[in-house]
């Protein structure tokens, strides 16, 4: 199904945002937030994996019902997750479209990758120390 | 011991009326601050010294090699990128345009990922804003249009709107309105007088229909306006005509979205002609603590407030091609310095696989995600904590943040102003 995807602050994503490498971070970062009738006809369940396909690639995420997002809309909390899919045209503004990506959902059996494997898929080192 | 009035650094806010508790160099307690300047506060996961990276693994390495490393990659680049500059203080920032500018490189600030577009409207049409002050003291309507206070600026609310006393209000809680503006109906809109849900993208067409109401041209309007009724539409407009003084604030849902600095300059626009009718100003959320004395320092310096490139010899400013997000996408820099920001976890991943192909050097006291593109990265003292400095509020006002417990970290001017030494002895040569 298709979604529109918007990021923002979260006061989790705001609480951990020091700690990036924290098990916390990754999770509410990897939150996609859905309208529960878009999670109905996706047949699926709070926590549930989502694959999430945007314009530049692929992530995996987990839903979670939300009385926020309208249907067809999915929220994101800002971080590496939603920016692993977002294209970084700017249509000359130098401010790319975190608020208004379309995006393919589908129910998965697939984990959501670490912080730490995200960097290193793109060329990074991770430091866990 | 506890240090009274200590600044927050985390967001734009700049709450100057923190309580922090200090035992034996760390902080134990913390009041007044919401629940993301407490955990800023008590922070305790800081890198211990500067890291190399060193093939597949990571090495210590002294301050003086690191700072070394840093200042001959800057010199020996064609194109390098010096971003970030949010989370640090205005002295640190100053340095850091020197820098720039001896290298012939680019420097730009995490505003071009948040509020640059909204610099932009503002250039074009100007801005009608005033200190938070005014506000808390004056304003009977309040309207919060794309920001979501309650998650972002958590204490904005009962400091200046919603739940704060005002001088000229009688009972400011009964007698101030406030109007949310969103896509999402978020925990700010469930505590709004009046909440306007927009569908996504519909913000410009729903500002130019205020307008045109306020202009009284009613007639013109449609039965909804991006999912908005135009009753509904007529009811606000009239609600920010009949206020004494009203203020707008808007968020990152104006400037990420389709339109970006044009729906700014929209906002901006009817709040000239609301100011037609009585007293109307609008201001920016911002939102990462230090990014308004970026754009302050950026421009009493260079004349420009982000994007600026210094390859010519003097500041050239044009963004979409000048700003770290398109550099880095065109994979145009080969060289980047990160300070006080993080962007692997705010870039585009096309920006990330050309950090990852450049020599990177990063001052930031945490571990995070820009670290795993690090050839280097030097931990500081983190502004406010250990720390002090000059940084700017959301409304333009300049703070001395304090310090409020002691370390052997160096500060980011300290560590950026040995770089900036050493580029000069070099370039003496």
């Amino acid at each position: 199904m298709t979604f529109l995807m918007i990021t923002g602050r979260t006061v989790n994503q705001g609480v951990t945002v020091e700690n990036k490498t924290s098990a916390e971070y990754a999770a509410e970062t990897s939150t996609c937030f859905m309208h529960e009738f878009d999670m109905l006809e996706l047949g699926l369940a709070d926590g549930d994996s989502v694959r999430v396909t945007g314009a530049c690639g692929e992530v995996v995420m987990r839903a979670s019902a939300s009385v926020e997002v309208e249907a067809g809309t999915v929220f994101v909390p800002y971080g590496p997750y939603a920016n692993h899919i977002v294209a970084a045209g700017t249509h000359s503004t130098g401010m790319p479209d975190f608020k208004s990506h379309e995006v393919e959902i589908e129910p998965t059996d697939e984990e959501p990758k670490t912080v730490h494997e995200l960097m290193e898929d793109l060329g990074g080192l991770a430091y866990d120390r | 011991m506890i240090v009274k009035d200590a600044v927050c650094p985390f967001c734009g806010c700049l709450c100057d009326d923190i309580e922090v508790e200090v035992e034996d160099d760390r902080v134990v307690a913390v009041t007044n601050a919401c629940e993301l300047g407490t955990t800023k506060f008590m922070g305790e996961k800081r890198l211990k010294n500067p890291i190399l990276r060193y093939g597949d693994e990571w090495k210590d390495i002294t301050y003086d090699t690191a700072i070394r490393y840093a200042a001959d990659m800057l010199l020996s680049a064609e194109r390098p990128l010096l971003y970030g500059w949010s989370g640090t203080h205005g002295e640190a920032q100053c340095v850091g345009v020197h820098m720039a500018e001896l290298v012939r490189g680019v420097i730009d600030n995490t505003s071009s990922v948040c509020h640059g577009p909204s610099i932009l409207a503002i250039q074009e049409v100007g801005h009608p804003g005033c200190t938070l002050g005014v506000v808390k003291n004056r304003a009977d309507l309040v309207i919060y249009w794309g920001s979501n206070p309650i998650d972002a600026h958590p204490r904005h609310l009962s400091r200046y709107t919603r739940y704060a006393e005002g001088f000229f209000l009688e009972n400011a809680f009964r007698d101030r309105k406030v109007i949310v503006v969103d896509v999402r109906k978020t925990e700010t809109a469930n505590i709004a007088d009046e909440f306007v849900r927009i569908k996504p993208g519909g913000d410009y067409a729903v500002l130019s229909a205020l307008r045109a109401i306020v202009q009284g041209k009613t007639d013109t309007i449609p039965r909804t306006v991006a999912g908005v009724t135009r009753e509904q539409l007529v009811r606000v407009a009239n609600l920010c005509k009949s206020a004494k003084f009203g203020a707008v604030y808007f968020g990152l849902g104006l400037t990420m979205t389709p339109g970006k600095y044009k729906n700014i300059r929209n906002a901006i626009e009817l709040v000239s002609e609301l100011s037609r009718h009585t007293k109307f100003t609008i201001s920016a959320m911002r939102g990462h603590y230090n990014v308004y004395g970026s754009n302050e320092v950026n421009t009493w310096m260079t004349g420009y407030p982000f994007g600026i490139d210094f390859s010519r010899g003097i500041a050239f400013y044009n963004p979409g091609e000048t700003t770290a997000v398109d550099i880095l996408a065109r994979k145009e820099c080969d060289a980047a310095l990160i300070v006080g920001s993080d962007p692997a976890a705010h870039f585009p991943r096309k920006c990330l696989e050309h950090l990852a192909d450049i020599p990177v050097v990063q001052l930031d006291p945490y571990p995070n995600a820009t670290t795993a593109f690090c050839n280097v990265q030097i931990p500081v003292a983190v502004t406010g904590i250990d720390a002090e400095g000059t940084a700017y509020r959301m409304d333009g006002v300049p703070i001395r943040t304090r310090r409020v417990l002691s370390t052997d970290y160096l500060s980011d001017r300290e560590v950026l102003s040995r770089m900036y030494a050493l580029m000069q002895e070099a370039q003496e040569r």
